[in-house]
C-alpha cells in the first residue's frame, strides 16, 4: 500500500540535530545496558530529556525518529537473542565439538563428566513433533476448510472463536491434564512401564498446535478470490470438487505455511513436555518406541536450568540454539511460501 | 471475500430413494461404532460390560458385520441397477490409497503376528496393499469404493465375533513396551472403522459420483469440526468441574452495619450513630496466600504476580509495538529495512517461549539485580508480546482507508497530525483487540516465568508494588509522594501458570485439589481475556459494517 509520504513529503530527508541526538542517546543507553549496566540511567535520562525537548519543539520530526527507534528495536531484540544464545552456548560447543548433535550412541548426558550430547533430546523433539503434526495438520486443514467453505454462518461464528479459545488454553493446563489423566491412563490401560511417554506428549502437543494450523490455513483458504471458485461452480462442479480442484491448489502455499507454523509451535512447546515426560536423557528402546520415555530439547532446558551452572548451563543454551535456529528456519520458510502465494494470487489478498 | 457457496442442490436433486435410506442406516451404524469406541476410550463402558445381554465386544463385532454385509448389498444393488445411482468410472486414486493403506496395515499385522512371519511381513503387506489399490481403482466406482471397505468390515467383524481377538487377548509389540488389550483393539478399530464406514455409507447413500463424494467428504470434515468444538467444551468443563469446589471453598459473604457518622447528642447524653449497610465478602482461594495457619490456602500472590507481569509487559510492549507499526505503515518505504523488520517480527513471533526465558536469563537477570525478579519477567513477556502487537497493529492500520489520510492531507493537516488525530483513532479498536488477545497468550506463559521470575513455590504474600502514600514532611520539599515500591519489582514472584507448575512439581498427592483450583483460576483469567478480546472485535466489526 502506498503511504502518504509519497504525496505530502514533509521531512526533507536532512537528518536534523534532534534526530541525531535521539539516535545517539538511545544507542548509548543500549550500549551502557549491555556493557556497564550500572551507568545505564545517565544516557537514558539524556535520551528522555532530548525526547521531551524534541516533542515540545519539533514534534513532527521527533515522533518520526522515535517511531523509527521503536521499529529498529524489533530487529535489535532478535539480534540480541541470537548473540546471547550463541555466546552463552560456546563453552558447550567447545567441550563437545560436533558430537553435541552428532553423537548417536550412549551415554549421552552426564554433567559430572561434562558429557552433553543432545541427540536423544533432538530425537525426542523430532518424534513428538511428528506425532503432533500427524494430528494437527490433517485435522487442522479439515477444520479450516469447514470453517471457511462448508459451515453455515451460525456454525462458523461459533467455531471461529472456539478455535481461538482453544489456542488460548495455557500449555501448563494441557500439561497438568496430561500429567494427572493421560499418564495414569497409559500406565493402567496400556501397561506402559514409565510415567510419561512420547506419544502422550505428541498427542497433547498436536491438540495444542491444532488451533494455529486452523486459523492460518483458514486465512489462506478464505483469501482465494471468489471469482476463481465461481468459475468452477459455473462449470457445474460440486462445491467439494471446487474445493479440491480450485480452492486448495490455489491456497496450497498458504496451507503449507500454516502446517509449518504448526510444526514451529510443536517444536517450541515446553511446559506440556516438561510436565508429562519422565526426564531421562536416553534414547527410547527401540528407537521407534513411542511409548518410551526420553527428553525433548525444551523440557531439558525447563527441567535442568535450576540445577545447572557452568558448562551444564552452557549446554542448555546450546539446546536453545538448536531450537531457535530450527524454528527460525521454519518461520522464514513459511514466510517465503506465504509471500509466493500472495504474488500468485495477484497483489493484495 | 469468501463467496457465498450455498449449495443449490434443490435444482439438481435426484431421487435416490431406497439407496439413500440404506445409506442413512449404514451411516447410523458406523457412527454408533465410532461412539462406542469413544465410550471405551473414556472408560464409560468396558469391552466386557454387558449391553442388552451381550458384551460391547460382541456388539461392535456385529456392527462391523452389518456394515460389511450392507456395503456388499449396496454394491450389488447398484451394479445390477436395482437402485438409482450415478457411479463414475473409478473410485479414484485418493480413495484407492486410503484402502491400500488399510490393506497394508491389516495384512501386515496378520502376517507378522498371527502367521509369525518375522521381517517377511512386508512382502504380503505390500502385495495386499497393491491388490487392494487395484481392486479399488480398476472397477466401476460403486464396486471399487464399497467392496474394499466391506472386506475390512467383514474381517474386523469375524475377528471380534469368533474370538480371535477375545476378551482375554493381549498384544505386546515391543518387549517391555505397551500392552494392547481387547479394549484398545476395539478403540482403534472402532475409531478408524467407524470413520471409514460412515464415509463409505455417505458416498453410497448419495448415489456415488460427484455428489456422493461431496457427501462423504462433508461428513468427515463435519465430524472433525464437531470433535474440535467438543474438545474445547470438554477441556473447559472438565477443569471447571474438578476445580470448582476447591476454588470456591470457604467463600463467605455477609451484610454488616457500617458507622459513617456519629456525634454526641447532649439532651440524651449519648452518641448518635448513623450506619449504612456494607457488604462483606471473603473468598479465601483468591484472597489468601499459602501459610501454615490458614484453613484454606490460596493463590492470591500468584494472581498479584500475574497482574503485575501483564501490566508491565503491556506498558513496555504496546507503545513500542504501536510505534513500530505506525512507522512501518505510514512512513517507511517498502524496501530492505521493512523486509528485515518483517522477518524479525515473524521470527520473534515464532521463537519458542523457553528461548525467551534463556535470553532473559543471559541478558537481563545479571543486569537487573542478579536474581529472578518481576521486572525481568515483565520485560521478557514484553518481548514476547511485542511481535503480536506489531503484527495486529499493522493489520488494523492497513485497514484504515486511504481516503481518510487523503481527506486530512487535503485540509492541509501535516502527516503526523493526520496520524495522531485520524489514522490512530480509526485503527484503535483493532489495536486494542490485538493487545487483549496477546495478553491472553502471555498471561498463560509458564516457561519464561519459570526461568526469570519464579521464586518460592508457595508464597504467603504477593508483591506489594502499588503503594500510594502521601505525607507532609518537615524537610524540603515538604511533601513525600510514593506511588510504587521499586524494591518488590526486583524480587522473585509467583504467577498463576508458575503456581500450577510449582504445585505439580511439589507433588500432587496432597495438593491435587489445590492444583485443580489453580488451573481453573488460570483458565478463567486467560479465557476471560480471550472472551473480552473476541467480543470487542465482533462489536467493532459490526459497528464498522453498520
Amino acid at each position: 500500500m502506498s503511504t502518504i509520504s509519497d504525496r505530502v513529503q514533509i521531512g526533507t530527508g536532512r537528518p536534523s540535530v534532534v534526530s541525531a541526538a535521539l539516535a545517539m542517546t538511545i544507542a548509548a543507553t543500549v550500549l551502557a545496558f549491555l556493557v556497564v549496566p550500572g551507568l545505564t540511567v545517565y544516557p537514558l535520562v539524556a535520551f528522555m530529556v532530548v525526547a521531551a525537548y524534541g516533542w515540545y519543539a519539533h514534534q513532527e520530526e521527533t515522533a518520526r525518529s522515535l517511531m523509527f527507534v521503536m521499529t529498529a528495536s524489533t530487529v535489535l531484540i532478535l539480534a540480541l537473542i541470537t548473540v546471547y544464545l550463541v555466546v552463552k552456548s560456546i563453552p558447550a560447543f567447545r567441550i563437545m565439538g560436533v558430537d553435541i548433535v552428532l553423537k548417536t550412541n550412549g551415554p549421552f548426558w552426564n554433567p559430572r563428566e561434562k558429557l552433553y550430547a543432545l541427540f536423544p533430546m533432538i530425537w525426542g523433539t523430532l518424534i513428538t513433533t511428528l506425532i503432533a503434526i500427524c494430528i494437527a495438520a490433517p485435522l487442522g486443514v479439515a477444520g479450516a476448510l469447514f470453517i471457511s467453505e462448508i459451515a453455515p454462518r451460525w456454525a462458523r461464528e461459533l467455531l471461529k472463536p472456539a478455535v481461538e479459545m482453544l489456542a488460548g488454553i495455557p500449555s501448563i493446563v494441557y500439561g497438568f491434564i496430561g500429567f494427572v489423566i493421560i499418564n495414569p491412563y497409559m500406565m493402567n490401560e496400556l501397561s506402559v512401564s514409565t510415567f510419561g511417554s512420547l506419544i502422550a506428549v505428541g498427542i497433547v502437543i498436536g491438540v495444542m498446535a491444532l488451533p494455529t494450523v486452523v486459523s492460518v490455513a483458514e486465512d489462506a483458504i478464505a483469501s482465494v478470490p471468489g471469482p476463481m471458485k465461481d468459475g468452477s461452480l459455473a462449470l457445474g462442479a460440486t462445491n467439494w470438487q471446487t474445493m479440491t480442484d480450485v480452492t486448495i491448489p490455489a491456497a496450497f502455499s498458504g496451507v503449507t505455511a500454516a502446517v509449518l507454523l504448526g510444526v514451529g509451535r510443536a517444536i517450541g512447546e515446553t511446559m506440556a513436555a516438561t510436565v508429562i515426560l519422565g526426564h531421562a536423557q536416553v534414547l527410547p528402546e527401540p528407537l521407534y518406541n513411542v511409548f518410551g520415555n526420553t527428553e525433548t530439547l525444551t523440557s531439558l532446558i525447563a527441567s535442568q536450568y535450576g540445577i545447572a551452572s557452568g558448562s551444564q548451563l552452557s549446554a542448555l543454551f546450546a539446546a536453545g540454539v538448536v531450537l531457535f535456529v530450527t524454528v527460525l528456519v521454519i518461520s522464514i520458510a513459511s514466510q517465503r511460501i506465504e509471500a509466493r502465494m500472495k504474488q500468485k494470487l495477484g497483489g493484495e489478498v | 471475500m469468501a463467496v457465498d457457496s450455498t449449495p443449490t442442490n434443490d435444482l439438481v436433486q435426484e431421487g435416490t430413494g431406497r439407496l439413500q435410506t440404506i445409506g442413512y442406516v449404514l451411516q447410523a451404524v458406523a457412527l454408533l461404532v465410532l461412539v462406542a469406541s469413544f465410550a471405551l476410550l473414556f472408560e464409560v463402558v468396558d469391552a466386557q460390560s454387558l449391553v442388552a445381554g451381550q458384551s460391547v465386544l460382541t456388539w461392535m463385532g456385529l456392527g462391523f458385520g452389518v456394515l460389511g454385509l450392507g456395503f456388499v448389498a449396496v454394491a450389488g444393488l447398484s451394479r445390477a441397477d436395482l437402485v438409482e445411482s450415478t457411479p463414475i468410472k473409478s473410485a479414484g486414486v485418493g480413495a484407492g490409497i486410503v484402502y491400500a493403506l488399510i490393506g497394508f496395515v491389516v495384512v501386515g499385522l496378520v502376517s507378522s503376528q498371527t502367521l509369525g512371519l518375522q521381517t517377511l511381513w512386508v512382502i504380503p503387506a505390500i502385495l495386499a496393499g497393491g491388490l487392494v489399490f487395484l481392486g479399488a481403482v480398476y472397477p466401476r466406482e460403486d464396486i471399487g469404493s464399497t467392496l474394499p471397505a466391506a472386506g475390512f468390515m467383514v474381517f474386523a467383524g469375524t475377528t471380534f465375533l469368533t474370538g480371535t481377538i477375545g476378551l482375554d487377548w493381549t498384544w505386546q509389540p515391543i518387549p517391555n513396551g505397551a500392552v494392547f488389550d481387547a479394549s484398545m483393539a476395539l478403540i482403534v478399530t472402532g475409531f478408524f472403522g467407524g470413520l471409514l464406514g460412515a464415509w463409505t455409507a455417505a458416498r453410497a447413500g448419495n448415489g456415488f459420483g460427484s455428489r456422493g463424494r461431496q457427501s462423504g467428504a462433508y461428513l468427515l470434515v463435519s465430524v472433525n469440526a464437531v470433535a474440535m468444538a467438543a474438545l474445547l467444551f470438554a477441556l473447559v468443563t472438565f477443569v471447571a468441574v474438578r476445580g470448582w469446589a476447591p476454588m470456591t471453598r470457604g467463600i463467605k459473604t455477609g451484610i454488616f452495619w457500617e458507622p459513617v457518622y456519629w456525634f454526641y447528642f447532649q439532651p440524651i447524653q449519648e452518641y448518635v450513630i448513623f450506619q449504612i449497610p456494607g457488604l462483606w465478602f471473603y473468598w479465601p482461594f483468591t484472597m489468601e496466600g499459602a501459610a501454615l495457619m490458614n484453613d484454606i490456602n490460596g493463590v492470591a500472590p500468584a494472581i498479584i504476580g500475574t497482574f503485575w507481569l501483564v501490566v508491565g509487559a503491556i506498558l513496555f510492549a504496546v507503545p513500542l509495538g504501536v510505534g513500530a507499526a505506525v512507522f512501518l505503515t505510514e512512513y517507511a518505504e517498502q524496501g530492505r529495512f521493512t523486509q528485515l523488520v518483517e522477518i524479525s517480527t515473524n521470527g520473534l513471533w515464532s521463537t519458542p517461549s523457553i528461548v525467551y526465558g534463556l535470553f532473559g536469563l543471559a541478558l537481563l537477570v545479571p543486569r537487573l539485580g542478579n536474581s529472578n525478579s518481576i521486572l525481568t519477567g515483565m520485560l521478557v513477556l514484553g518481548f514476547m508480546l511485542l511481535p503480536l502487537v506489531v503484527i495486529t497493529s499493522r493489520e488494523s492500520l492497513k485497514s484504515v482507508p486511504d481516503e481518510y489520510r487523503d481527506a486530512s492531507a487535503a485540509l492541509g493537516v501535516s502527516q503526523w497530525q493526520t496520524i495522531k488525530s485520524v489514522v490512530l483513532p480509526a485503527a484503535m479498536p483493532g489495536v486494542i483487540t490485538g493487545v487483549i488477545l496477546g495478553v491472553g497468550r502471555i498471561a498463560g506463559e509458564t516457561a519464561p516465568i519459570l526461568l526469570v521470575t519464579g521464586g518460592s513455590p508457595f508464597p504467603s504474600t504477593g508483591a506489594d508494588i502499588f503503594d500510594p502514600r502521601f505525607a507532609f514532611t518537615g524537610q524540603f520539599p515538604w511533601v513525600s509522594l510514593n506511588i510504587v515500591n521499586v524494591d518488590p519489582l526486583l524480587q522473585p514472584s509467583s504467577a498463576l501458570p508458575y503456581q500450577l507448575y510449582a504445585v505439580i512439581s511439589a507433588g500432587l498427592s496432597e495438593n491435587l485439589s489445590f492444583a485443580w483450583g489453580t488451573a481453573l483460576v488460570l483458565l478463567l483469567v486467560v479465557l476471560g481475556f480471550y472472551a473480552i478480546g473476541i467480543a470487542s472485535r465482533a462489536y467493532f466489526r459490526r459497528k464498522l459494517q453498520a
